[in-house]
């Protein structure tokens, strides 16, 4: 068994539930997350448009662009049995990726004992 | 590649974040938990708190770096000279894969 945990766009999260259960891994917990890569924002965009005057920069504006910012994602947690994993992996690739940096990232941690809590199966079955 | 899951005071956050960034692992998730630790709570009161706000920092690291990482969250985490109970934990975890979606490449 392992764990996929898939970091996704907000507006993917959709796409990828239907991706996921047509992969035939419908099971799955989905969290709101904040985070950063390892490539950080490039606010030289924002700046020339404050700079141009087209939008104020308000106190608050300032405040953000001072401060690191963190980008609102979404976690996937999958539980797969080992293999499906590659199956899992390019069905999240394929849905979420636009060549943009921003996409996301896959991580496959090792599971090693799985239960059931309203009979209380154990591993294989209850994945 | 290992899971460094650290589960600090909210309020260290920001240092913390900051001094990874400077350190060179600016890649950090970050998510609001609850939980409580090995003394069942805080007592304030009469009142007992056993679901105290936390915040998790999520983040994959190469093995060689796992050290420094850890390092520093539990240097910039820790609140007075020998720290409080509360202050957290860190747990380390393998991570047998890593993907990047947006290149489709392996690895982190």
């Amino acid at each position: 068994m392992k764990e996929v945990m898939a970091i996704v766009r907000q507006n993917k999260v959709n796409a990828t539930k239907d991706a996921l259960a047509e992969a035939g891994a419908p099971a799955f917990t989905c969290r709101k997350v904040l985070g950063r890569g390892k490539k950080l924002i490039d606010m030289t965009l924002l700046r020339s448009i404050v700079d141009s005057g087209e939008i104020p920069a308000t106190a608050t504006g300032e405040y953000l662009s001072e401060t690191q910012r963190l980008i609102s994602k979404r976690v996937f947690t999958l539980i797969v049995e080992d293999d499906k994993v590659d199956d899992v992996v390019k069905t999240i690739i394929d849905v979420n990726s636009t060549g943009n940096p921003g996409d996301g990232k896959i991580f496959i941690l090792p599971i090693s004992e799985s239960y059931r809590v309203r009979n209380g199966e154990s591993t294989t079955e209850a994945y | 590649m290992l899971l460094v899951r650290a589960i600090i005071r909210p309020e260290k956050v920001g240092t913390v974040l900051s001094e990874l960034l400077s350190a060179g692992f600016p890649a950090v998730t970050k998510m609001d938990v609850f939980g409580r630790g090995k003394q069942k709570g805080v007592k304030v009161g009469e009142i007992f708190y056993d679901e105290i706000p936390k915040e998790m920092l999520l983040m994959v690291v190469d093995d060689k770096d796992k050290d420094d990482v850890v390092r520093i969250v539990m240097k910039y985490a820790r609140t007075g000279e020998n720290g409080n109970f509360g202050d957290g934990r860190i747990f380390v975890s393998p991570v047998e894969e890593a993907y990047t979606i947006s290149t489709k490449t392996k690895g982190l």
